[in-house]
C-alpha cells in the first residue's frame, strides 16, 4: 500500500506530514508484543517450574497475576513510558500519537488499550482456537470478528476502533537524511555552461526537483549514461541551447544548469512569480 | 545579489541552508538521544537547546517551504521537525500527579456526570436479577437454563437445606496462601470481564446490556433457589459482603459501555467520531473506577467471606464498604481545581 500523509497541526502552527502507519506494520508489531508477552511468560514459568524455587499456590498466584497483566495493562504501560511504543512499536519503528497534534494524554493511551479486549484478544483466540459455535450463529460471529478485525483496513487512517474513542493514530517514525546541497557544491572545473534568462524562462519547480533526483546518482553503468544523454537532450532541445555539449560535460552541464536555473526561480518566486511547472505560462 | 556573507558566491537558498545547517544536526543528535533513552537523560543545557532548537528548526521548516525549491531540504526538514515534535511533545505528567488527580477529581466527576449511562448499567443488573427471580418462582427448570453447571456446584433446585448452609458457611479448610490464589485468580478473571463488557459497549450499547442483564439473571435464580430453601437472608449476606462492591463495579463497567453505545446511537450535534471521543473520556474513568473495586472485592471475597461467619457482620462490612464508596464518589472533586485529565 502507498503511504497516506497525516498532516499533524502542533501548537507552533507549521503543519508537519507524517505517514500513516501501513496495515502490515500494525499487525506485525502486535504479532510481536502477543509472541513476546506470551513468549516471555511461557519461559519464565518453564524456569520457575525447573528451578523449583516457588510452591504451587505461590506459582498459581503469579500466574494468574500476569495472565492479566501481559493483556491490557501491558499496553498501556509501555505506551506511557515509552512514549506511544509498545516493544512490537519500536522494533518495527511505528508510533502512537495523538490526532489533534497536541501531546498523547495518560487517558488516550488507556482508552485505546482498553479496547484491544474486543478488537484483537477476543476474535484472535476465538478464530485461532477455532472453538467457534456452529450454526448460523456461529457463522454471524465469525463474521462480525472478522469485521471488527478489518475496521483498520477500511477508514482513511487506519484507526482502530479504540484509536476512534481515543482520538489517536499510529505513524511511521521519520527518519531525517540530509543529502550534500546540489547548489553548494562547486564541481564545476569543466567548461562553465551558461543560460540566458530566455533559457531559463522554461521550466518550473516540478521539472528542477525532477531533475534534482537525477542528480543525486552519478551514472555508473552504460546504460543510466545513455540515459542521462537523454535528459540532456531533451532539455537542449526544450531551451534551445544551440553549443554542442561534449559527451564528458554533460553532468557539468546539468549542474550548472540546475543550479542557475534554481536561482532563476528563487529570485522570481521573490518577485511574486511562483513558477509550480512548465505550463505557468499557459496560466493553468 | 549583493555580497554581504562569507557565502556571498552561493545562492540565496543555499546560503540559507548553510546558516542554519549547524543547529539542525545538533538537534537531530540531540532527539536521536532523547528517542533512545528518554528525555530524563538530556541535561539541562540540552533540554533547553533542545526546546529552542526545535522551534528555529521549525521556523526554518516554514520559510524553507515558501523560498527553497531543494527538494532533499524540505524532505530533511519535514523529517526532522516531525520526529522532534514526537520528541518534545511527549507526554510529561508524572506518573503519580495523574493517578492523584484521577482519584480526588477525575474518577468522582465522571461518574455524577455519567448519570444515564449508570441507570443503564445498573437497570440491566436489577432487571436481569428480577426475571431471574421471577422464571424461577414459575418453573424452577429455568435454573438449569440459566447456571452454568460449573458454576452451581452441587447448589441446584432441590439440594438439602443443609447442604445450601454448608455453602454460605464453609470456610473450605483455606490457608492463608490458597486464599491469595483464590483473590488473585477472582481479581484477574472479573477484571477481563469487566473490560470485555466495556468494550462491548461500542456496538450501540446491546452487547453490555445483555452480559449485565445475564449476570443479574443468574443471581436471581440463585437467590430464588436459597429464598426457597428459606435461606434468603443468609445468602443476602453472604453475598453482601464482596457483591455489594463486586457486582456495582460490573455495573459500572456496563456503564462505560453503555457511554460509547450511547455515542453512537446518540451523537447529537456531533460526528459519531468525535461523540465517541467525547464520552470515551468518562467511559474510561468509569472503567478505571471499576477494576479498582474488582481488586477490592476479590480481597474481601478471597480473604473476608470466609473469615467472617455471621451474617450481621457480612452485611455490616458489605454495605459499609459500599457507603464509603458512595461517599467518596459523591463528595470527592467538587471544587473545581484540576479539571480533567
Amino acid at each position: 500500500m502507498i503511504g497516506r500523509p497525516a498532516n499533524i497541526l502542533p501548537p507552533e502552527a507549521v503543519p508537519i506530514r507524517l505517514e500513516i502507519a501501513s496495515g502490515g506494520a500494525r499487525f506485525g508489531a502486535q504479532a510481536l508484543d502477543i509472541l513476546i508477552t506470551f513468549g516471555g511468560l511461557f519461559l519464565l514459568f518453564w524456569a520457575l517450574i525447573w528451578a523449583n524455587v516457588l510452591d504451587w499456590s505461590m506459582l498459581a498466584t503469579l500466574f494468574f497475576l500476569l495472565v492479566f497483566l501481559i493483556r491490557v495493562p501491558y499496553y498501556i504501560l509501555s505506551e506511557l513510558v515509552w512514549n506511544g511504543r509498545t516493544i512490537g512499536k519500536r522494533i518495527v519503528r511505528i508510533k502512537v500519537i495523538s490526532a489533534d497534534g497536541q501531546r498523547l494524554t495518560p487517558h488516550q493511551i488507556v482508552a485505546r488499550n482498553l479496547m484491544k479486549e474486543v478488537e484483537v484478544f477476543m476474535p484472535a483466540t476465538t478464530l485461532l482456537s477455532g472453538s467457534f459455535q456452529s450454526g448460523w450463529v456461529g457463522l454471524a460471529l465469525t463474521l462480525w470478528m472478522v469485521l471488527v478485525l478489518c475496521v483498520p483496513l477500511f477508514n482513511k487512517r487506519r484507526q482502530r476502533l479504540g484509536d476512534m474513542i481515543a482520538g489517536t493514530l499510529v505513524v511511521d517514525q521519520p527518519t531525517a537524511v540530509l543529502l550534500p546541497d546540489l547548489a553548494a557544491t562547486q564541481g564545476t572545473t569543466g567548461v562553465g555552461f551558461v543560460f540566458q534568462p530566455e533559457q531559463l524562462d522554461v521550466y518550473g519547480r516540478f521539472e528542477l526537483q525532477t531533475l534534482e533526483q537525477i542528480l543525486r546518482n552519478r551514472p555508473k553503468t552504460e546504460e543510466q549514461r545513455r540515459r542521462v544523454s537523454d535528459v540532456v537532450h531533451t532539455i537542449r532541445r526544450k531551451i534551445k541551447f544551440e553549443e554542442d555539449v561534449a559527451a564528458r560535460d554533460e553532468w557539468d552541464f546539468l549542474t550548472d544548469f540546475y543550479r542557475q536555473q534554481r536561482e532563476f526561480l528563487e529570485s522570481r518566486h521573490l518577485f511574486g512569480d511562483t513558477r509550480e511547472d512548465k505550463f505557468h505560462k499557459t496560466g493553468s | 545579489m549583493q555580497p554581504d556573507a562569507k557565502n556571498d558566491d552561493l545562492i540565496r537558498s543555499a546560503r540559507f541552508r548553510a546558516e542554519r545547517e549547524e543547529g539542525w544536526r545538533r538537534l537531530e543528535q540531540l532527539v536521536a538521544q532523547a528517542e533512545k533513552s528518554g528525555m530524563a537523560a538530556l541535561g539541562y543545557d540540552d533540554a533547553v537547546a533542545l526546546a529552542s532548537l526545535y522551534r528555529q528548526a521549525m521556523n526554518s521548516l516554514s520559510v524553507a517551504r515558501s523560498i527553497s525549491m531543494d527538494k532533499a531540504l524540505l524532505d530533511y526538514l519535514e523529517a526532522l521537525c516531525a520526529r522532534a515534535y514526537l520528541v518534545v511533545y511527549a507526554p510529561q505528567e508524572s506518573v503519580t500527579g495523574v493517578l492523584q488527580r484521577l482519584f480526588t477529581h477525575g474518577i468522582p466527576q465522571a461518574v455524577r456526570r455519567s448519570t444515564t449511562a449508570l441507570i443503564i448499567g445498573f437497570l440491566a443488573m436489577v432487571l436481569g436479577g428480577f426475571v431471574g427471580f421471577m422464571l424461577y418462582q414459575q418453573d424452577t427448570s429455568w435454573f438449569f437454563t440459566f447456571v452454568p453447571s460449573g458454576l452451581s456446584d452441587g447448589r441446584v433446585p432441590g439440594a438439602s437445606e443443609a447442604y445450601l448452609r454448608s455453602t454460605l458457611f464453609e470456610d473450605g479448610g483455606r490457608d492463608g496462601e490458597r486464599l491469595g490464589t483464590f483473590a488473585t485468580f477472582l481479581f484477574s478473571h472479573n477484571t477481563r470481564i469487566a473490560i470485555f463488557i466495556f468494550a462491548l459497549g461500542i456496538f450501540a450499547t446491546l452487547p453490555s446490556f445483555v452480559l449485565t442483564f445475564y449476570n443479574g439473571l443468574i443471581l436471581g435464580a440463585f437467590y430464588a433457589m436459597f429464598h426457597e430453601a428459606g435461606l434468603g437472608y443468609e445468602l443476602f449476606g453472604w453475598l453482601s459482603i464482596h457483591g455489594v462492591t463486586e457486582l456495582s463495579a460490573i455495573c459500572l463497567a456496563a456503564a462505560g459501555g453503555a457511554q460509547l453505545g450511547l455515542a453512537v446511537i446518540l451523537p447529537g450535534n456531533m460526528t459519531r467520531r468525535e461523540a465517541l471521543r467525547e464520552r470515551g473520556r468518562d467511559a474510561v474513568k468509569l472503567v478505571i473506577l471499576a477494576g479498582l473495586m474488582l481488586i477490592a472485592a476479590a480481597i474481601i471475597e478471597g480473604f473476608l467471606r470466609q473469615l467472617v461467619q455471621t451474617t450481621q457482620m457480612r452485611l455490616l462490612i458489605g454495605w459499609g464498604i459500599g457507603a464509603a464508596w458512595l461517599a467518596w464518589l459523591l463528595l470527592a472533586g467538587r471544587d473545581t481545581v484540576g479539571q480533567d485529565t
